[in-house]
């Protein structure tokens, strides 16, 4: 029988130009946690935001001597920060010179966005090379090479191209934040998720102090004020939901790698295929399927605790400072001072309980 | 205890807390203070502790260097808890993970029995064990865990690699009553050729040389040297000064390479085979042979460290009414630091013992590591030389032994 030649395809395989098994991973479930923990960093990112304003912070107080036009704004940076993040754990899937070529192409890109308007090519009257009339009657022609020229020009528009450049450097530097967010919580990095809750406080942290948005003008605070004042007991409040939102954030991108994790140790290093069975496989998700269930419930459970607490130790406080009687003499009991202090004696009360309440492990005594 | 999850939120916590105290930022106090109340909430979680039996099961209990190990650990949930354990199996940090990991994170239901797998490669000679295993079982929320210990150990012993000798170097002049396979620089029955002589009366017709009895016309019969066994002692020095270098490339440890080669050979060939070796004390596997008797001095020779300063004279007297008379010595030195060797070797030879040296050199290695200077090093190497050529003055082999060399091209020349 004569053998048939199975000619190659020049087409390359999918499978050797992205590692795409790594985006969707081998459990629906590890996937659609991944996704739950997108949602919740996104939407504690851009809440936290919405309450406090990105020109309040201490980096926008020295950031525009150097950087004219600093105007971080949550509606840009959040959710394009986000995409930039998910976008470069895409681009970590990809293999080898692919990978070189998708770097080389997006730095041709942002090269030629920053030049366009500032190099105007001009190549003459046709594109080279041409067949040009040598006697000028058109009897007799011959090929040549037009000479081009790159012209330094439209200097307008290359300064609006920079001011431009520079107010996205701002929802940059903030950007970071939603950037490192993503990339952690889809290429399950410990350390990345970490960085940008760590990175929310830091380039969050305040200059002005929230009065200004209540009290203060533009002199003041550098900026015109915001047009919704909000009360100290609103901010309190959003404080809680914010808080909510960091733990589940935490909670659930954590969440993402352990159960990950889980399910990785049973794949050998540098191999996509895992090592279970089909029936194994099926038993590994079950599993995944109930811890995560439980631990949904889990948290569920412990985040009302913890918001009916929270609320509580505020109402005390605020209870404690409004009532008739000596205490509301206090100013600091009325202000954030006496909140910290009724949370102190609250978390000293739970500290108390934990000396009789909770698990007891057995030891041996001599 | 808190992981390090835990410190993180807490820390953060009471940041955002204090830094909302000073910037007077209600933002900051309330999400600090909500995220420190679901960490003192999470504390009153329990954490269970497993109750478990572990086993492991090794491809071999002894190997040699550079071997690997295949290990199987055996994790049975004997109690009622149920959750995420995670497992790590102590080894020795000289052990290197080849394949697998010692390290995994199981979940497990009550008397359920999980295994996993994990390859080791020693490449340094002694006596090693695995374990104890360290168990630890967080909380939902990974904030808090409690850690186990669990004492199963499991030892095992790293041999010093065995090389194949090329050909026999050591000879004696001490006959036994068992022949061997051992030539003795004496006539007797054997069958590496000795010399020529005239036949006499009694003298086998198959002993006789036909070529030479054409050419002188009379009968000429072959003389053959005498195999035998031999009693051979192993003098091995493990004193601190043979540690010098790093890891594998010490003197001491080409010294142990070299004595389980020798050992290894002369067992096979039937022989007796002591070990001594001497740092702080002198410590010895008498005479024996056989497989039993190799196990034995291999177990030894893992067990060497380098440790005192005795001197090869002090040794020799108090080891040589002990040894039978005329056999062979094979001394495994670096033969540094002993102003004895000399004399050592003169009181040695004057009872009628042959001391064969293989000395690995330790300068190639304080050489290689680049912590003597060039003119010392000049220095040091002439010494060296000076006193090699005076143990051939007594008319006693010595093998030179030069970094990355084989044991086998030692005595050659020598």
């Amino acid at each position: 029988m004569e053998e048939v030649e199975i000619k190659k395809s020049r087409m390359p395989k999918i499978d050797n130009i992205i590692n795409y098994k790594d985006f969707f991973g081998e459990y629906p479930l590890i996937f659609a946690i991944k996704i739950i923990s997108s949602i919740a960093m996104f939407y504690v990112i851009y809440e936290f935001f919405v309450y406090h304003n990105p020109l309040d912070s201490l980096i926008t107080k020295y950031a525009p001597k150097v950087i004219a036009n600093f105007k971080p704004n949550p509606n840009i940076f959040v959710i394009w920060g986000f995409i930039a993040g998910f976008c470069f754990y895409i681009f970590t899937l990809f293999k080898g010179k692919y990978k070189l070529l998708i770097l080389i192409l997006t730095l041709a890109i942002v090269g030629q966005y920053i030049s366009d308007p500032a190099l105007d090519w001009q190549v003459g009257e046709s594109v080279i090379p041409d067949k040009v009339d040598t006697n000028g009657d058109g009897n007799q022609t011959q090929w040549e090479w037009k000479p081009v020229k790159i012209i330094y020009d439209d200097k307008k528009g290359t300064n609006e191209r920079i001011d431009d450049a520079k107010v996205r450097l701002s929802n940059m530097i903030f950007g970071i934040i939603p950037f490192l967010g993503a990339y952690g919580i889809w290429k399950r990095k410990g350390w990345a998720i970490a960085a940008s809750i760590g990175l929310v406080i830091i380039i969050g942290f305040l200059y002005n102090p929230n009065l200004c948005l209540e009290n203060y003008d533009a002199t003041y605070c550098g900026y015109d004020t915001m047009e919704k004042e909000l009360t100290w007991k609103e901010y309190l409040s959003g404080g809680i939901f914010i808080g909510l939102g960091f733990v589940i954030y935490i909670e659930l991108s954590y969440a993402a790698i352990k159960y990950e994790n889980y399910a990785e140790q049973f794949k050998p290093a540098g191999l996509d295929a895992s090592l279970l069975s089909a029936s194994q496989k099926k038993s590994v998700a079950k599993t995944l399927r109930t811890l995560f269930v439980s631990y949904l419930i889990n948290l569920g459970v412990m985040l009302f605790i913890t918001f009916s607490v929270a609320e509580i130790v505020i109402n005390i406080n605020y209870y404690l400072s409004t009532t008739d009687g000596r205490i509301q003499d206090s100013i600091e009991l009325q202000g954030p001072y006496g909140i910290v202090f009724t949370s102190l004696i609250f978390f000293m009360l739970l500290g108390f309980l934990r000396m009789f309440i909770g698990a007891e492990y057995d030891r041996e005594d001599n | 205890m808190w992981s390090k999850k835990a410190v993180a939120v807490a820390g953060g916590a009471i940041f955002l807390t204090l830094a909302g105290l000073i910037r007077l930022n209600y933002l900051f106090i309330s999400a600090g203070l909500v995220m420190l109340t679901f960490v003192v909430l999470s504390s009153f979680l329990d954490v269970w502790m497993p109750n478990v039996k572990v086993r492991r099961e090794t491809s071999s209990d002894n190997v040699f260097e550079d071997g690997t190990i295949n290990v199987k650990f055996i994790i049975k949930n004997t109690g009622l808890g149920l959750g995420f354990v995670e497992i790590y199996d102590k080894l020795p940090p000289q052990a290197r993970i080849t394949k697998g990991s010692n390290y995994t994170l199981l979940y497990m239901k009550p008397w359920q029995e999980v295994s996993f797998e994990y390859t080791l490669k020693l490449s340094l000679r002694g006596h090693y064990h695995l374990g104890p295993v360290r168990m630890r079982v967080k909380d939902a929320f990974d904030l808090f865990y409690n850690e186990k210990l669990e004492q199963s150990i499991h030892s095992f012993s790293v041999f010093p690699r065995i090389e194949v000798l090329e050909e026999q170097v050591i000879t004696s002049r001490a006959p036994k009553l068992l022949s061997g396979s051992m030539p003795l620089n004496l006539i007797g029955s054997g069958t590496e050729f000795y010399s020529l002589r005239e036949f006499v009366p009694g003298d086998s017709l198959r002993s006789v040389n036909w070529k030479a009895l054409a050419k002188k016309g009379k009968m000429m019969v072959n003389e053959t040297v005498r195999e035998d066994v031999m009693d051979v002692i192993l003098l091995l020095d493990a004193r601190e000064v043979s540690a010098v270098g790093g890891g594998r490339d010490t003197p001491l440890e080409m010294s142990c390479r070299a004595a389980a080669t020798y050992a290894k050979q002369l067992l096979d060939e039937r022989n007796n085979v002591a070990l001594v070796t001497y740092g702080d004390s002198v410590k010895r596997v008498d005479l024996d042979r056989g497989e039993h008797h190799l196990f034995k001095i291999l177990t030894s020779l893992s067990s060497v460290r380098p440790e005192g300063s005795l001197k090869l004279e002090i040794v020799l007297k108090d080891l040589l009414p002990y040894i039978p008379s005329g056999s062979p010595i094979i001394l495994f030195s670096s033969l540094d630091d002993d102003y004895t060797i000399s004399e050592a070797f003169t009181n040695t030879i004057s009872r009628g013992y042959n001391i064969t040296t293989i000395s690995p050199s330790s300068l190639d290695f304080e050489e290689k590591m680049k912590r003597i200077p060039h003119q010392p090093l000049l220095i040091a190497r002439i010494e060296r030389e000076n006193m090699i050529s005076e143990i051939r003055s007594f008319g006693m082999t010595v093998g030179d032994w030069k970094a990355d060399e084989a044991v086998n091209t030692v005595l050659q020349g020598g």
